[in-house]
Order: C-alpha cells, then structure tokens, then sequence
C-alpha cells in the first residue's frame, strides 16, 4: 500500500511538474503577448523529436541536449513574435481584433509545424531508452529517468520562477502582463518584452517536451491535445496568473496521473471533468481575480 | 524645452486634436486646463509616445520626438505620470518604484533616487513591500508620482494628480509639483481645478475642444473675461 502510493506520488509529481512548465509557457505567451497560442503544443513536439534526433542520431545525453533545444526552440519563438506577431498586432486596429488574428495565425503554425514534422521524421510513434535503469526507493521501483525528469522539472520551474521574481527583465515582463501601455511609460520595450514572452514560453514547452521524450513515447501530431490540456491548466489557475498557471498544471498532472493508475482510459474526460467542474464553482480559477 | 507644433492626433477616423502648438521653458510649471473631453489626455499621450500625431512635430531639447516609441521618450528625460494612476496593482511599492527606474539611464542610480522618493514620500518606505492594490487612494497617487520620479525625469508629465483625493491631499499634491520645479524639473501639469492650478503654475494652456484656445501666464490667463466666466464660475 505504501509502496503503491509512493509509486503514484513521483509518477504523479513527476507529470505535475511537467504540465507546469508547460501551463507557464502557454500563460506567458497568452497573458503578456496576447497570443493564444494553439500551437503550443507543437513545440512540445519539437522538442521532443529534436531531443530523439540528437540521441539516436548523434549520441547526445538527453540532458546535454537542455542546452540546445532550449536556445534552439526560444530563437523559433523569439523569430516568431518579432516578424509574424509583432507585424499582426501593429496592424490590429484593436487589441481584440489583434487576439482573433493571432489565434489564427497560430493556428496556421501549427499546420505547418506538424507537417514539416511528419516530412522530416514520419508519422510514426516513436520512443527511446535512456537512463531506463530501475531504482529503488523504499520498496517502490522506479526508472531512474523519471526521477530525472522529475528533479530537472523543479528545477526549472523554481529558475523560472526566481527570474521573474527577482530579476530587471522579469520584473518587466509581469508589469507589462499587467499594463503594457504604462510598462512602455517606464522605459520598457514592449516589442522586444513580448518576443521575450514568446521566445520564453516556446522554450518552456520544448523543455517540456525534451522531459516527455525522456519517459513517453512520442508524435508528430501529438501536440494538440498538449494544448488542450494547457488550455485547461490555464483557466484553472487563472487566466492571466503565471503562479496560478503553475498551480494549475501542477495540479492537473498529479491528478492525471493518479486517475491514469486506477484507469488509463479516463485521463483526458478527468480532465474535462475538473474543467468544468471549475467553470461552475470558480470562473475565475484558483489565482483568477 | 518642448516644442509643440501644429500637432493634429486622430483616434481612427475621429481627429481629437487640431494643429495644437505650444511650448514649455525649462524649469517652469506649465498648465494644461480645459473640459472633460477637451483632448488633455490625448495631448499628453501624444508627446509621450503612446499615440502618434498624424501631422505636426513635436522637440525635445531640439531633438524630434514625435514617432518614437515611449520608452525611447523616457530615455531622453520624459516621464509621464498617467491618469488614472496606472500602478502595477499586483507588483509591490518597490517594485512599481523599481519599474519606474527601468530606463538605463535611471537604472544605475536607482538606489540613490529610491532614496530620494522615500524622504519625499515617507508613507511609500513604511509600505515598501506591500502590493501596490492595497494603498489607499492618496498613497496610490504619491506611489504614482514617486514612480514617475525614478526615472530622473528633466521633463515630468503630470494628468490630474488631485483627481479623487481628500481637500487636505489636494494642497500637498501642489506643494510638491512646486517643489520638483525648484529643484529643476520641469512640469507639465494637467488639471481639472483650475483656480487652484492656475495659482501654481507658471503659464497654461486652455485647451477647448481639441484646439488651443488661449495661452499665456497664470496671471495673465486669471485676468480675462472669458477664462473668469468659463472657468473660474465669476
Ligand atoms: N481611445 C479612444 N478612442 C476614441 N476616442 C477617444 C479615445 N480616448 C479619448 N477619445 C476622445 O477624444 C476626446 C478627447 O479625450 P481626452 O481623454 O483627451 O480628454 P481629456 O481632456 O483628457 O478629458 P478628461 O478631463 O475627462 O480626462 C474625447 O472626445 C474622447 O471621447
Ligand atoms: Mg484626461
């Protein structure tokens, strides 16, 4: 009994942390630079399959690899919102107007993210071994790799944290979250804040990704339902709240997780059910003002 | 030290200010009267960049400022305290006053100037760490206008700093826009009380349905027949 609930705890912490690094992405991306980003998955995706390539291709350590998706997927991001985005939004007569225009053209992005995915490395499903060795901690066995996972999740997300806590460009990112116009007042360059805000978030997510790659299999078209379950972590954190986004994806994967132990096929309508659950209790989700 | 010329700003179709020219000499107060909707804001947003004036230029110490971006305004040595207030209502007092001292050219002094706003503001420093959503209305206002002061402004933009608070705060809000003139900060002051306005500043601007109706000093302005009927209610 112990044992099994050990068992779900480091499986469920493990997901919750990764879901978190993927809620924090997609809150940046919507609560500061205004795009609802339906592709967010996508770059789940990309950083998993880049991931793979590196290891079966060349041999580079999963982890080693921290340092080459990362910056690889926030340049793709960063790229994006400087031309695509930035262009959108200057040419929004509103910021409403603006909203509807980048939904679709993320929409757009994720065609074409998916499709140049399956050219490159098919539609197939694919999964790699690394760091599969069983460790035992008081009688529960796991795979060494999903405590990894694990740790590095944390970590990242206590970084990214701190970074926005503590630091100049951080401190700017959340006032421009708050009031764009006015963070302009201050000094601030919103069009280079909301590249950064973009950049940061596809990063998150293809970190995400790369910690995916390393326990589940993986696919080109797998990204959407990612998205969904972002979409769902953001709303029950509170639209708009990077700790709430947090809370909410750290919450959604340890109960994922523990649904998915008792009865795999329920995962997903679990949770529907907490989403809607949520709508009815508290609109404005946990953080939510 | 500004430079307003014949400055015309459109929201869409709709033009809010016509061929509006003005300017301010260093280190002197200059008012901005007229009736709600009369186009104050829209001026003001106009010389601090977050609109864009479909004609006309605007000099900053002799240098066009019209069409650039408002953090490259605040770079220069614009700061513009908003209406409204504008606070960073979830970031705590320091870190609105931080915010304000974004720019690079403040940045580096910031310990300094935070030093400064806290003997001017004393209420900020008790509050330091709370959120800024849980001053009340006159701290809301001094944080506003101690935010503005980070940057280290050589021009200071100030939109109805009085507005909502108490006859008692009123008084002290004028004290200190003349203080910061003193001490070599130019103000351009936009205010809905116009005797009490007029009776601080040094020269105004009467602004009437988007176009610029008189100009001229305090004095002067408090004189005329038309501002006397129209504004001061004799
Ligand atoms: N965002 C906007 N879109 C369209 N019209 C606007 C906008 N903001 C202001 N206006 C219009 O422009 C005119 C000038 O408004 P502005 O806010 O500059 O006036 P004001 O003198 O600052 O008034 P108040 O004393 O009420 O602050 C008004 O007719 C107003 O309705
Ligand atoms: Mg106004």
């Amino acid at each position: 009994m112990v044992v099994t609930i050990l068992d779900v705890a480091i499986g469920g912490i493990m997901l919750g942390g990764i879901y978190a690094l993927i809620a924090m992405g997609f809150s940046l991306q919507y609560g500061v630079a205004r795009v609802l980003n339906i592709a967010h998955g996508e770059f789940i995706m990309l950083g998993a399959f880049i991931t793979w390539t590196l290891y079966t291709v060349l041999g580079i350590n999963p982890l080693l690899s921290l340092v080459i998706v990362g910056p690889a997927i926030f340049i793709i991001g960063f790229i994006l919102q400087r031309t695509l985005f930035t262009r959108l939004r200057t040419s929004s007569p509103s910021p409403g107007a603006y909203e509807a225009s980048s939904l679709l053209a993320a929409f757009g992005l994720l065609f074409v993210i998916q499709n140049v995915a399956i050219l490159i490395w098919g539609a197939d499903i694919r999964a790699y071994a690394y760091l599969s060795v069983p460790v035992n901690l008081g009688g529960a066995i796991f795979a060494a790799n999903r405590l990894v996972a694990l740790l590095f999740a944390v970590v990242i997300g206590v970084v990214f944290y701190l970074f926005l806590a503590r630091t100049r460009m951080g401190k700017a990112i959340r006032a421009a979250a708050q009031d764009a116009a006015t963070a302009g007042l201050m000094g601030i360059n919103i069009n280079q804040v909301l590249a950064l805000c973009f950049g940061l978030g596809a990063l998150l997510a293809g970190v995400a990704g790369l910690l995916i790659s390393m326990t589940f299999s993986f696919q080109p078209t797998m990204g959407l339902e990612y998205t969904i379950i972002a979409i769902i972590m953001v709303v029950l954190g509170g639209l708009g709240s990077i700790p709430g986004s947090f809370i909410g994806g750290f919450l959604l994967g340890l109960i994922g997780h523990i649904v998915t132990y008792f009865e795999p096929g329920l995962t997903l309508p679990s949770y529907y059910f907490i989403f809607t659950l949520l709508l009815l209790v508290r609109p404005t989700g946990i953080l939510g003002k | 030290m500004l430079e307003v010329k014949n400055l015309s700003t459109f929201y869409g179709k709709i033009q809010a200010l016509w061929d509006v020219s003005f300017s301010i000499k260093e280190s002197e107060i200059m008012a901005l009267v007229g009736a709600n909707g009369a186009g104050k804001t829209t001026l003001l947003n106009t010389i601090s960049g977050l609109l864009r004036p479909t004609s006309g230029s605007i000099s900053f110490l002799g240098k066009r400022i019209d069409g650039l971006s408002p953090h490259t305004i605040v770079e220069m040595g614009v700061s513009h305290i908003p209406e409204g207030r504008k606070l960073f209502a979830d970031m705590s007092v320091r870190e609105n006053l931080e915010m304000g001292a974004y720019a690079n050219r403040a940045w580096k002094n910031k310990g300094e100037t935070l030093e400064q706003v806290y003997r001017l503001f004393p209420a900020l420093k008790e509050r330091e760490s709370q959120l800024a959503r849980t001053l009340s209305g006159g701290e809301q206002q001094m944080l506003a206008m101690g935010r503005g002061l980070m940057s280290r402004p050589k021009l200071c933009i100030i939109d109805e700093p009085s507005n909502g608070l108490a006859p008692k705060l009123v008084l002290e809000v004028f004290q200190i826009i003349k203080s910061l003139r003193d001490q070599g900060i130019t103000i351009l002051l936009v205010e809905q009380n116009v005797r009490h306005t007029l009776e601080t500043a040094d020269c105004a601007c009467i602004l009437e349905n988007g176009r610029l109706a008189l100009e001229g000093t305090c004095s002067a302005l408090l004189e005329m027949e038309h501002v006397k009927k129209a504004y001061l209610g004799l």
